[in-house]
C-alpha cells in the first residue's frame, strides 16, 4: 500500500528557499507562519548540509498522540491531517513534534495562540467539499485531491526534495546513493517512519 | 373576571416557561481518549481508489525522478 513520505536529500539542497516560497505561495500562508522551512547545519564550515523541513506525516504521530481534543486524523496513505474546528491552539503538539512543524499564527494580544496549522502535505482538511473556498482559507489549496503531489517537491529545482509514495521515493534516492557512490543520509526518516531507505 | 383569565394564562406561561427551561441538552459529544471526532474528509474516499494511487505515482515519476 501506497505511503507518502517526504525526504530532503541534503547532498543536493542547495539552500534556495524555492520550497519554503512555493508553500506560502501556494497556501496564501500568513506572514509569520512558516510550514516549511531550510535549516542549514554547519553553517559556514566544510561539511555544510542544508534540509528543507516540514511536518514529516510520521508513522506513528507524536502530535496525534498529544492532542487533548483529538483533533489529528491520518489518511489511508499516511498523511497526518487536523481539523482546525477542534483544534484550542494549546501547544501541545508543537512541544511533542521533533521536526517543529506546528506553528501558531498569533493574532490577539498578549501572546494568545490561533489555531495551529502545519504542513497539509497539500491535501487541504476536514472541510465539506475538497478544493472548496472554506477549505483554501482554512487549509490552503488541495493538490491531492487534484492528482498533484506537494508544491515544495515538484518546485525543487535540484530534485533535493523528494513526496509521494515512499517505496517509490526510496527507489530514486537509493539509485542516486548507488551513482555518486555515498553513504545514504535520509535525514528525519528514523525518527519519523521508523525505518531507513 | 378578566384579572383572573390574565392570571391563569400568566401561569401557564410561566409553567411552559420553566418546564422548557428545565429541558437537558442530550446532543453532547462525550469524550473518548484517541478518537477523532471532527468533520469527514472526502479526500480520504478518494484515496482508498487504485485510480487515484495510480495518477500521483505517475506524477512522482514525471516530475521528481532523475532524468
Amino acid at each position: 500500500m501506497a505511503r507518502m513520505k517526504f525526504l530532503c536529500d541534503s547532498e543536493r539542497c542547495i539552500e534556495c528557499n524555492g520550497c519554503v516560497t512555493a508553500c506560502k505561495n501556494e497556501h496564501e500562508v500568513p506572514w509569520g507562519v512558516n510550514r516549511r522551512r531550510v535549516v542549514t547545519l554547519e553553517d559556514g564550515v566544510p561539511g555544510e548540509r542544508s534540509i528543507s523541513v516540514a511536518c514529516m506525516h510520521c508513522t506513528d504521530a507524536p502530535c496525534a498522540a498529544v492532542c487533548p481534543v483529538d483533533c489529528f486524523y491520518t489518511t489511508d496513505d499516511g498523511i497526518v491531517l487536523h481539523d482546525k474546528d477542534l483544534c484550542i491552539g494549546c501547544g501541545y503538539c508543537f512541544y511533542a513534534c521533533p521536526f517543529g512543524a506546528p506553528q501558531y499564527p498569533q493574532k490577539e494580544a498578549f501572546g494568545v495562540r490561533g489555531k495551529m496549522d502545519k504542513c497539509t502535505f497539500c491535501a487541504g482538511g476536514p472541510e465539506g467539499k475538497d478544493n472548496s473556498e472554506e477549505e483554501r482559507q482554512k487549509y490552503g489549496r488541495n493538490r491531492i485531491a487534484e492528482g498533484k503531489l506537494p508544491l515544495c517537491a515538484e518546485m525543487c529545482s535540484t530534485k533535493a526534495l523528494l513526496a509521494g509514495d515512499g517505496d517509490m521515493v526510496a527507489d530514486i534516492y537509493r539509485e542516486r546513493v548507488m551513482k555518486r557512490s555515498t553513504r545514504p543520509q535520509s535525514w528525519g526518516w528514523l525518527t519519523a517512519y521508523q525505518e531507513d531507505v | 373576571m378578566k384579572p383572573r383569565i390574565m392570571l391563569k394564562v400568566g401561569s401557564l406561561a410561566l409553567l411552559a416557561v420553566l418546564a422548557t427551561g428545565c429541558n437537558r441538552a442530550t446532543d453532547v459529544t462525550v469524550y473518548e481518549p484517541g478518537v477523532y471526532k471532527g468533520s469527514k474528509d472526502p479526500l480520504v474516499k478518494m484515496h482508498a481508489t487504485a485510480e487515484h494511487k495510480a495518477q500521483l505515482q505517475e506524477r512522482l515519476t514525471k516530475s521528481q525522478a532523475d532524468r
